[in-house]
């Protein structure tokens, strides 16, 4: 495969790449390749030892790995063509893509199409702006996992997991089961972070405590860490004096939100929504670049690795298409916008014309709910929590009810019942 | 235990102990310089703002003061410094912003004094400071707040990278037969007739001058030798790095009495800090930070600049700035030799102390020769170095080629700052032994992840490299290892 042919370029080849790159051969691109600076396809799935992968996608139990590897399988098999250990540096805006590698050097070229799959990364400490002294062992519960997983080291033996997250449970119950002491999953809200399978399954069974509106106010410790202080939350989230409380330990593991990586989205000059931080898509998941798309964790957090293959798919046959067919027809013109307890709709913007998912998350935990989607349609939902993305397929039928003229459709997450 | 003789001792490898270091090697002398930890520059002179060539904002021209003279005579030597040692500087030029009629006075005074001194305190190639109204502010920096008057403009203004400087100065001290001691801690000084034996955590050291740049510890060090005839008034400050993508947001430095400074740094990031003076005493030696200093930070930065966000912040730090107690006025330094002890010198640079170290370095000869140190040029001195390759400057074609050279070159290890093996190899190679050794050689870690991706890593080049296992690896030497046990080790202890 010549550079110059390519039609499809996937960059990031974890479970968003690789399900864009196999549904793009699938959907009839002839030259696709998957571009991932690792040493190997996968992504982040390699580390994730544990289960609850596929049950949806698969309707079956499975490790990260194995997840993984079904798909790796289809990349060989339906002919995508792997560039690994290769890092995309540069991406402008007409698509040239730059990229390095050890054995062909600095690569450039211009395909087709793009799909953005880059995945997201951890909130830092930087970000988080946690006070105190900056010693070692205050990581992110994503590094000590690969630590802990891949390498075969453990971080420390008396560990604090500042966040709820899924990897931050996860690593509480790995680290556990791996001797180590767990003292404390501290959380700044007054709901976990993350599924409440993992909060059942990682702390629960394991009598990890859990300290919800609570946080690190200050990190002790000048070469190592030495203990963290930790303190209860008011409503605004600020400490409440005198509910501070030292406690003992050598790590501090963060687990406290994931940042969709965009960079070279931003040096492309791709539009981002600054809620999800991702980009602003149409439910082909076009950006507002022609013929550059995005899906999984790049384009919005996700909390089960299924809903990032189903979007990835999509991302991957519009790529495909736009590629055979240099157009996609209709374009988004009619914005979602989110209403009442409702964070984020992606896709932003629809053309209105074909039938179509919406994925979304609320900003509060509420019960018996009904989402209203404009006056097209409503849906009841027992309870919605942030942590857990609602699903709504809108059918092009329903879609119908909509206006030539209408410019928004507003998303509202409403009680049930009186008001 | 060792013990070495040295004729002239400098204790401390920040900027000042490594200016005075460098200096010393263009004559022919015999000169140790011991750093207690594993690197030089990673005392104050990590945690500076990185702002070179400054003289008018921070010390408001008042001659009198030892420190003023220092900075302003530093003015014109940073740039020719920073050639010879292949470090980039970039002038960016500074705006100090007038906020009421009343400040509007305020540069037309600095303005007047500064011609007054040219000549006589200030280099004559010093540019001259400008006064830049509102309409003009608002077309150079549209992000600033709209609601100032003006500003003082000072065009002299640069930024470089500290650490990376220092780290240069020490390398070409050493390949001019200066000795540097890393992981060398002075513990106690004792005075004999005509030399000190000076206690160290590897042995003594006997010699017959101490120069005493220790930073921080300058008063530690003076009480060791009884030498402490001063005071020092340590000023807490505060810092915060902001992720990448705000970097061209602001392109001078621009800086308001209340409300601190925020300005872009060379590497093409913004940061923002309480500048000192408007800062009350932190406990000394405490080098955590709170959150009071943190918001009051953010809400300054915001004032000036409120495009400023806290979710853009990667790092924060703080630093302490020495000064003298406060009879003998804020802004004044400790350089001179002891009033109490004969040919022990202090080396205290206070602020600004990097664009004042090359004027301090220069100045301790002077020093060393009157109290009594023979010194003839050094005529091997080789002023040169050549930086380390940045990958992510290259061009195009220029990236081809080095990788073509070496592939680790085409292996990005850090993709934040796109760092590649190449470098990180180098890094070591020229002395980087930890975590932050490798870091501010060539930054890895340094971006918005802060090293989440990338320190897996560099723990297992750095363990190749060294020839030590990944557990050994350390943040910044002592006991900041990143990696505590083995997998299952702890498990097979509680067996
Ligand atoms: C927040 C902040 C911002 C600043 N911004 C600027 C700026 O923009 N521009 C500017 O010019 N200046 C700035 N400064 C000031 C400048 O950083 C300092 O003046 C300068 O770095 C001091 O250098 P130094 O070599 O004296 O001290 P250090 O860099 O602290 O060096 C002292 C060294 O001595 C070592 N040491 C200490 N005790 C012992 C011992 N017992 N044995 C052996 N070694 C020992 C330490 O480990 C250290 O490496 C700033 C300072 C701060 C805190």
């Amino acid at each position: 495969m010549k550079l110059q042919d390519i039609d499809v370029a996937v960059i990031g080849a974890g479970p968003a790449g690789m399900a864009a790159a196999i549904r793009a051969r699938e959907a009839g691109a002839e030259n696709v390749i998957i571009m991932e600076r690792a040493e190997e396809l996968g992504g982040l799935l390699h580390q994730c030892v544990h289960n609850g992968f596929g049950l949806l996608y698969f309707n079956e139990d499975l490790t990260g790995p194995e997840y993984g590897n079904r798909f790796i399988e289809k990349v060989m098999d339906t002919g995508v063509k792997p560039l690994l250990e290769t890092m995309v540096v540069k991406l402008t805006e007409d698509r040239q893509i730059g990229a390095v590698n050890a054995k062909e050097g600095f690569i450039t070229f211009r395909p087709k199409s793009v799909v953005l799959a880059m995945g997201c990364r951890e909130r830092s400490r930087g970000a988080l702006n946690i006070p105190g002294s900056r010693p070692s062992g205050v990581l992110t519960a994503g590094t000590a996992q690969r630590f802990v997983n891949v390498e075969g080291f453990l971080p420390g033996k008396r560990i604090v997991i500042l966040g709820s997250g899924d990897i931050g449970m996860i690593m509480a119950r790995r680290l556990t089961l791996e001797g180590a002491k767990v003292e404390a999953v501290v959380e700044i809200l007054p709901y976990i972070g993350g599924l409440i399978r993992n909060e059942v399954q990682c702390l629960h069974d394991f009598d990890i405590p859990l300290y919800l509106q609570h946080t690190v106010t200050q990190i002790h410790g000048e070469e190592r860490v030495t203990a963290v202080t930790i303190a209860k939350v008011d409503a605004d989230r600020n400490p409440v004096p005198g509910t501070q409380r030292k406690i003992q330990c050598d790590s501090l593991l963060l687990s406290a939100g994931l940042i969709p990586e965009n960079e070279l989205s931003l040096m492309a000059g791709i539009r981002l929504d600054p809620v999800t931080g991702g980009a602003v898509v149409d439910e082909t998941r076009q950006t507002n670049i022609a013929g550059v798309f995005a899906g999984g964790n790049v384009l919005h957090v996700h909390d089960l690795v299924d809903n990032v293959s189903w979007e990835s798919e999509l991302a991957g046959e519009s790529a495909a298409k736009f590629a055979m067919e240099r157009d996609l027809g209709e374009k988004g013109t009619i914005n979602l916008k989110a209403g009442t307890n409702i964070r984020y709709i992606v896709p932003q913007t629809i053309s209105g014309q074909r039938d179509t998912t919406l994925y979304m998350r609320v900003n509060e935990p509420q019960e018996n709910v009904r989402i209203k989607i404009g006056d097209i349609m409503t849906k009841t939902v027992r309870a919605v929590k942030p942590s857990e993305m609602i699903k709504i397929e809108l059918s092009s039928e329903k879609l119908q009810k909509v206006n030539k003229e209408t410019k928004e459709i507003i998303v509202s997450c409403e009680k049930r019942g009186g008001k | 235990m060792s013990q070495i003789k040295t004729e002239v001792l400098i204790i401390g490898g920040g900027i000042g102990g490594a200016a005075i270091a460098r200096e010393l090697s263009k004559y022919k002398v015999d000169a140790t310089l011991v750093e207690k930890g594993p690197d030089v520059g990673q005392g104050i002179t990590k945690c500076s703002s990185t702002i070179m060539c400054q003289g008018s904002n921070v010390l408001e021209f008042r001659s009198e003061y030892h420190n003023s003279r220092l900075v302003w005579a530093g003015m014109t030597m940073m740039e020719p410094l920073c050639k010879e040692l292949d470090i980039p500087l970039k002038r960016i030029g500074s705006l100090e912003l007038i906020k009421n009629q009343e400040e509007m006075r305020h540069p037309e005074k600095m303005m007047r004094r500064f011609k007054e001194y040219k000549g006589k305190y200030i280099p004559d190639e010093v540019e001259p400071l400008q006064f830049i109204d509102r309409d003009t502010l608002r077309s150079w920096e549209p992000n600033v707040n709209k609601s100032y008057l003006g500003a003082l403009y000072d065009p002299n203004i640069a930024v470089n990278d500290p650490v990376r400087l220092t780290i240069a100065l020490a390398d070409n001290a050493r390949k001019n037969g200066i000795k540097v001691l890393l992981d060398t801690e002075v513990m106690s000084i004792s005075k004999g007739t005509d030399e000190f034996e000076v206690c160290t955590n590897n042995g003594s050291i006997k010699c017959r001058y101490i120069i005493n740049a220790a930073g921080e510890y300058v008063g530690k060090i003076a009480q060791m030798a009884d030498a402490d005839d001063f005071a020092l008034y340590p000023v807490k400050s505060y810092q915060a790095v902001l992720d990448k993508k705000l970097g061209g947001i602001i392109n001078h430095m621009v800086l308001s009495n209340e409300n601190g400074m925020v300005a872009p740094t060379i590497h093409g990031n913004l940061f923002f800090g309480i500048s000192p003076g408007t800062q009350r005493l932190g406990k000394a030696h405490d080098h955590s930070t709170d959150k009071k200093l943190a918001d009051a930070a953010l809400k300054n930065a915001q004032e000036l600049v409120p495009g400023i966000s806290e979710r853009d912040i990667t790092n924060s730090f703080v630093g302490f700035i020495v000064f003298r107690n406060f009879e003998i006025g804020w802004h004044e330094c400790t350089v001179g030799v002891s009033r109490w002890v004969p040919r022990f010198i202090n080396a205290s640079i206070g602020f600004p102390g990097i664009c004042a170290a090359p004027a301090v370095a220069k100045e301790m000869i002077d020093i060393l020769r009157n109290q009594g140190l023979q010194l003839t040029e050094n005529p091997d001195f080789d002023p040169y170095e050549k930086s380390m390759p940045d990958f992510s400057e290259l061009s195009d074609e220029e990236k081809r080629q080095i990788i073509a050279k070496d592939p680790k070159y085409g292996h990005v290890v850090c993709r934040c700052e796109t760092v590649t093996e190449g470098e990180i190899v180098e890094a070591i190679k020229r002395g980087a032994r930890t975590l932050d050794g490798v870091k501010f050689r060539c930054r890895p870690g340094m971006g918005r992840c802060q090293g989440g991706f990338c320190g897996p890593r560099v723990t297992k080049i750095l363990a190749r490299e060294l020839g030590i296992s990944e557990e050994e690896v350390t943040k910044k030497g002592g006991e900041s290892r990143n990696l505590l046990y083995k997998s299952k080790e702890l498990l097979e202890a509680q067996q």
